[in-house]
């Protein structure tokens, strides 16, 4: 089975530490959810993720953005990019970097979640018959993805997966587990186009997508749930699973 | 009850040094050992792309070796990819019906779609489609085989007519089944009088409730071939000692590597939302069995339900109860990733053969 081969303090040196894990969980109503996934190249595909993950095959990088429209700390639009993954046998999303509009939503991320977002301008456009993600980070573009023609889908014909991201936890440098609840009341399938990416920019300048898989759109109430699980970074799941106090 | 053998052909890293050749040789001198001593059939996948997990991509070439080294045991596809971007109907129809021919008529033929992403991309193959075109292929294919001239026009391939050649040994043709993976699959088959071929492992709750489901439906099918195949088959593994304990030491972890082995997988569903693919294949094997007791030394040994791994008293009173629900045949993965040495994986054949199967034909007989 194929692991990860680089340590998670060289993937993620900036993880944050999570100040309290006693949060209750946040509600967040009427999300604008947009998702694009796209193949990547699997050349040195092990050194993307740390020993604990496994990647699928082919991997996938996954561009999510939420439209949040109120929150305990406001509006904010948060975009994430993910690369597919197994821990264990579990489907995943191991977080490679994020941005945030709002840097108080952002502190409030970190501190109680462990996902860190840099700040920066996340544009979500959202037509009749497209949608549009433009994120920018110190004035240059780090990601635009388009997405076309939609096509209606069921609310439960997609399936959502928790993401796992670096945080420094009583125990040490963790994988933790973030699993939002999402119960969506519409949503729509487009085709994904990719028009900038910059993986350096994200923090893994090795990502290099190269053959669209799908786009979804979904309008969903997300919760924010207390964490409840991480694992140890350097050993497979099947090891180093851990509940969260 | 009828027993089989299944072969994914999963093969560990390195790929490099002769491993793939390795695990073909090492299956052939299985399937030569299972047509001596009784079993009944040997079915192979058609994969593609799946690293480590399956590299059998040309089981039409693996089965007609099979059938070549062979004299009796019943050569099957389980199954071949009804994608009109992988397969060709009309190229399945040929290919089968020579299989059938070269194999003296032993020929039972799976039919399926892929439930991989990983698959279904790299052939640019759409998931909305393919239970479309599944049907297209199950209800030509059989027509195809009988009819001397044959012309189609329709949603996935269309063809003025010609005589496709040549025809199968058996008559009408040789048995159909569809693989079922994803609960519901097996409704599919029985509407379509088609043999309902497990290809996920599911414990005995499951199956009774799906099996029972399927025998309902299939009395009132409308059969897409020119018969009824209304034989229910279940994946299982197989690890046969004298010893349970030593059964389970070996035979235990081969479910682990399974499992391991698949998670690698990119499943459609995971990847790309489609109504033509609303479940996860469940691919791993089952759960724990029942709370120890007396009465279970499976369960005491770390065995999961249902699963033919231990000794052949073991062994007898598990497919006693897989026959008791009604599954008419029990198709078993004999390794995985190559983690049982070949002599113990032939010792358990020969083992399972002599002590276990003869008290399900005596009663047959």
């Amino acid at each position: 089975m194929l692991s990860g081969t680089t340590a998670l303090e060289t993937l993620a040196p900036d993880a944050p530490e999570i100040r309290s894990f006693d949060v209750n969980a946040v509600p967040l109503a009427g999300v604008e959810m947009l998702h694009w996934s796209f193949e990547v190249a699997a050349a040195g595909l092990t050194e993307l993720y740390p020993p604990a993950l496994h990647p699928t095959l082919p991997p996938v990088a996954m561009f999510v953005a939420w439209a949040v429209p109120d929150s305990p700390w406001g509006a904010f639009r948060l975009a994430q990019v993910r690369l597919s993954c197994r821990s264990g046998a579990r489907p995943r999303g191991f977080l490679v970097g994020a941005v945030i509009d709002n840097a108080a939503a952002g502190g409030a991320l970190a501190d109680h979640w462990g996902l860190r977002p840099g700040v920066g301008e996340v544009t979500v456009e959202r037509y009749y018959d497209a949608a549009r993600v433009e994120v920018a980070v110190e004035g240059e573009t780090v990601l635009a993805v388009r997405a076309d023609d939609p096509d209606p889908l069921r609310p439960n014909d997609i399936q959502f997966f928790a993401t796992m991201h670096a945080a420094r936890t009583p125990a040490g440098l963790r994988l933790v587990q973030f699993d939002p609840t999402i119960e969506v009341t519409r949503a729509e399938r487009y085709t994904p186009v990719l028009e900038a990416f910059d993986g350096g920019a994200w923090g893994q300048p090795r990502l290099e997508p190269n053959y669209p898989v799908v786009a979804y759109g979904a309008h969903a109430d997300i919760t924010l749930p207390r964490l409840r699980f991480a694992t140890r970074p350097d050993v497979s799941a099947f090891e180093g699973a851990e509940t969260l106090a | 009850m009828k027993f089989g053998i299944f072969y994914e052909l999963s093969v560990p890293r390195p790929f490099g040094g002769g491993i793939e050749k390795t695990v073909y040789d090492n299956a052939l001198e299985q399937i030569r050992v299972a047509d001596e001593v009784g079993f009944d059939t040997v079915w192979a996948v058609e994969h593609h792309f799946l690293e480590e997990y399956s590299h059998c991509s040309a089981p039409e070439l693996f089965l007609t070796a099979a059938a070549m080294c062979t004299s009796r045991i019943r050569v099957g596809h389980g199954a071949v990819v009804c994608v009109p971007e992988m397969n060709h109907p009309i190229r399945v129809a040929e290919r089968a019906a020579v299989l059938d021919i070269l194999s003296n008529g032993r020929l039972e033929f799976g039919t399926a779609r892929s439930s991989t992403w990983t698959e279904l991309a790299g052939f640019e193959a759409d998931p909305d489609t393919t239970k479309k075109t599944w049907d297209e292929f199950v209800r030509t294919i059989p027509k195809m085989w009988t009819e001397e001239r044959f012309s189609h026009d329709g949603v996935c391939f269309s063809m003025p007519e010609r005589a496709v050649l040549p025809k199968p040994v058996q008559d009408p043709h040789p048995p159909m089944w569809v693989t079922v993976t994803s609960p519901g699959t097996e409704l599919d088959a029985a509407e379509r009088g088609l043999g309902s071929l497990g290809v996920a492992t599911a414990g005995f709750e499951e199956q009774e409730r799906r099996l029972t489901e399927y025998r309902r439906r299939i009395q009132h099918c409308e059969p897409a071939g020119g018969m009824v195949n209304d034989q229910v088959a279940t994946l299982n593994f197989l690890y046969c000692d004298p010893d349970i304990d030593e059964a389970a030491r070996i035979g235990v972890p081969m479910l682990g590597a399974f499992s391991v082995s698949n998670a690698h997988l990119l499943f459609t569903r995971e990847a790309y939302p489609s109504r033509a693919y609303g479940l996860l294949a469940n691919l791993a094997p089952g759960r724990r069995g029942r709370p120890s007791s007396e009465d279970n030394p499976g369960a005491r040994a770390g065995i999961p339900e249902g699963m033919a791994i231990g000794d052949p008293h073991h062994l007898v009173r598990v497919m006693k109860e897989w026959e008791s629900l009604g599954v008419d045949q029990v198709n078993f993965l004999l390794n995985a990733m190559e983690m049982i040495p070949q002599e113990k994986v032939l010792a358990s054949l020969r083992l399972f053969a002599s002590e276990v199967m003869p008290q399900f034909r005596r009663e047959a007989a």
